[in-house]
């Protein structure tokens, strides 16, 4: 992907290298990503696995100690790796939206919760008092609060969590961003209402071609949403491709894992599966695959070098060098089912 | 660990909850948090316990081990009316630790300054009557039970792993030998592999200790794989009640049916989808005596809402099921499910 990003991509990631502890190990290594207009791209992996990481740069928000060392970030045409605070500054809630997992810590629990939305509408649009109050009535309703004069009013205290939630995304779209980043935006919800926030999500898409890039630990929850998903392991890409497809035929022994452990939602009683082993240590000198220690499949190819993401159809990569052998699904089967 | 308990009905019940209510807070802040609940727990049974947030669950739990009072009804654990003692037999009985609480996010219930080795031997040192070398035995036991081992006691909860300090949490709750173990919303914090984990170690310590316990969640497609009976509690009103693979194949009340329709899955094929269980646009208005307190609780949600919705159902026995052991709280529990087959499957466009 030389030369010039396609012209509905949004988010382009290349080859982008995280370092933590001020340069001392590398948490994320040569992640490649776009995501495109009109698109919802999901990102699933376990616990530290460097997602969360990879959006805050693509956000500009790295955390103390932490720096993109190597890569590039583009938002629409620019190129924005290097962008100043005020750049990024300008491109938050007008450009690029954010949500997280935890709505009642990103609002101030003495305000009501319409003039923290109106706060954002008069700084970043310069709208006049009167304008900003309609403006919000109008996003809390897009959102789906009923009674949005009456929630206007209240404090945080007074909402529950799934309103809050809306309230967050609100005021993440109340300034007409092209991209929404969600970071684990459902996983703090009840079952009801995060089926409700996955719907919210996929109208916002659908009405306003907003393309959103959603984080995630568990594959159920991000093949209810998804178009695209990508898999992360121990701060690289794995596996990335059309969700369906992946669901299907996973081609990376770490997603068959992932989704050996995903919720089926048969309800029926089945041998609950785990993946054995711990992911590696953040900044560990791994020649060749870093998830070959926990893989079933593991050959001595696996070890010997770096594993390069391997192109199977138009839109799907895996970083397996067994992902072309036919045997590699029949191994998968039967080495998981022993467990 | 998928063997069904075996549970003798004419047994008695190991903890029996009877008719208790709760009401926290005064005057106008009353919030009544839990109805008439009834709930009996048979040993050795693993019982799901699902609700969303603010049904009441955690207060129940609360309730069981004594640390919230019920207004009316009693706590019977084990032949003893827990509910009704006070002052020093209430402080005995705690500290024997017969019923033991495992709290949602360890992070914040282990304390960050004790060693692992200080937060489950606390238990048994309160309780008293052991030496430190006795106690150091027991703690080591029982970190056994939940698959750690000794080179953790020194660490602190910020040392190790999520999966791990929940491990920590059961390991605490399993050294005073408890009779009863609730454990609150257990996995929710975990990603999907320690999630399994968690849960096939509690269906294992059933099966090693005949342990009964109850596990809270909001998730139901992990409580399928591992618990016996299912509770669904709504707005501190017990709706359904019965064994796991019959309320799952056919759920009685709407409320369970939205749920499980709501649990996400990485396959596609459900019986009934969410838009045929949720009040929509083209539902006519809601009734205002359907919103009054005696209206049934999920009535002002429900699309299959009628007259005698006005008044809560009582839970009463699923005629169809053997043994008498579902229940269920649903005037139109024959007739909605006919019902949601014919609605749009599908959300009409907006």
């Amino acid at each position: 992907m030389n030369g010039n990003p396609p012209p509905d991509q949004v988010l382009g990631l290349e080859d982008l290298h995280v370092t933590v502890h001020h340069g001392a190990a590398t948490a994320v290594s040569g992640v490649t990503l776009s995501v495109h207009t009109g698109e919802i791209v999901g990102m699933v992996g376990e616990s530290g696995s460097g997602k969360t990481l990879t959006c805050r740069a693509a956000l500009g928000e790295l955390p103390a100690g932490c720096a993109v060392s190597q890569g590039t970030i583009s938002f629409e045409t620019n190129n924005v790796t290097d962008l100043s605070r005020r750049g990024w500054e300008r491109l938050h809630g007008t450009g690029i939206g954010a949500v997280f997992q935890d709505p009642s810590s990103y609002l101030n629990p003495s305000l009501s919760v319409g003039s923290q939305l109106t706060e954002v509408l008069r700084v970043k649009q310069r709208l006049p008092r009167r304008e900003a109050h309609r403006k919000a009535i109008e996003l809390f309703t897009v959102v789906g609060l009923r009674q949005p004069e009456r929630v206007f009013h209240q404090v945080p205290a007074e909402l529950s969590g799934g309103m809050l939630q809306r309230v967050m995304i609100a005021i993440a779209i109340s300034c007409g961003p092209r991209l929404l980043i969600a970071d684990e935006a459902t996983t703090a919800l009840d079952v009801t209402i995060q089926a409700e926030i996955i719907e919210l999500l996929r109208d916002l898409r659908d009405q306003r071609g907003l393309a959103v890039l959603f984080v995630s630990h568990d594959l159920a929850v991000i093949r209810e949403l998804c178009d695209r998903v990508v898999v992360f392991y121990a701060g690289e890409v794995v596996e990335s491709g059309p969700v369906e497809e992946i669901i299907e035929r996973p081609r990376h022994p770490y997603t068959q894992a992932l989704l050996q452990v995903a919720s089926v939602g048969d309800f029926s009683r089945r041998e609950l599966r785990v993946i054995p082993g711990q992911p590696p240590q953040v900044g560990a000198h791994i020649s060749g695959c870093r998830f070959a220690e926990r893989c079933p499949a593991a050959i001595d190819a696996c070890r010997a070098a770096a594993i390069d993401l391997v192109r199977l159809g138009p839109r799907h990569q895996s970083r397996c060098v067994r992902a072309n052998d036919p045997e590699l699904a029949d191994v998968l089967e039967t080495e998981l089912a022993a467990r | 660990m998928t063997a069904p308990a075996t549970v003798e009905t004419g047994a008695r019940p190991l903890l029996s909850v009877e008719n208790v209510d709760v009401v926290l807070g005064r005057g106008w802040r009353a919030n009544h948090v839990l109805s008439d609940v009834s709930l009996k727990i048979w040993p050795g049974e693993i019982v799901g316990l699902v609700g969303e947030t603010g049904s009441g669950k955690t207060t129940l739990a609360r309730t069981v081990v004594g640390l919230v009072r019920p207004r009316d009804g009693r706590v019977v654990y084990d032949g003893t009316e827990t509910s009704r003692l006070r002052g020093r037999a209430l402080r005995s009985e705690r500290r024997q630790g017969h019923v033991q609480l495992v709290f949602q996010d360890p992070l914040r219930s282990l304390d960050p300054d004790l060693t692992v080795e200080q937060i489950v031997g606390e238990g048994l040192r309160i309780r008293g009557g052991l030496d430190g070398e006795e106690i150091k035995a027991r703690v080591t036991d029982a970190l056994g039970k939940v698959g750690l081992d000794a080179t953790l006691l020194s660490r602190t909860p910020g040392q190790i792993s999520g999966g791990q300090r929940q491990r920590v949490s059961i390991a605490r709750a399993l050294a005073t030998d408890p009779g009863l173990l609730l454990c609150d919303e257990p996995v929710s914090a975990l990603d999907a592999s320690n999630r399994n984990y968690i849960l096939r170690l509690l269906g294992d310590l059933r099966d090693s200790l005949n342990l009964p316990i109850v596990i809270i969640s909001h998730d139901l497609s992990s409580l399928a794989g591992i618990a016996d009976r299912v509770v669904v509690l709504y707005r501190g009103t017990i709706i359904e009640d019965g064994p796991v693979n019959q309320v799952f194949s056919a759920p009685r009340h709407p409320y369970t049916a939205l749920l499980m329709a709501s649990a996400p899955s990485v396959k596609h094929d459900r019986p009934l989808s969410i838009h045929q269980l949720r009040r929509t646009a083209a539902d006519p208005d809601l009734r205002p005596d359907l919103l009054a307190a005696s209206a049934c609780v999920f009535a002002p949600r429900c699309p299959f809402a009628i007259d005698a919705c006005a008044v809560q159902p009582a839970l009463e026995p699923v005629p169809a099921a053997a043994g008498g052991r579902w229940s269920a709280a649903c005037h139109r529990h024959e007739e909605w499910p006919a019902l949601a087959r014919e609605r749009a499957a599908v959300a009409a466009p907006r």
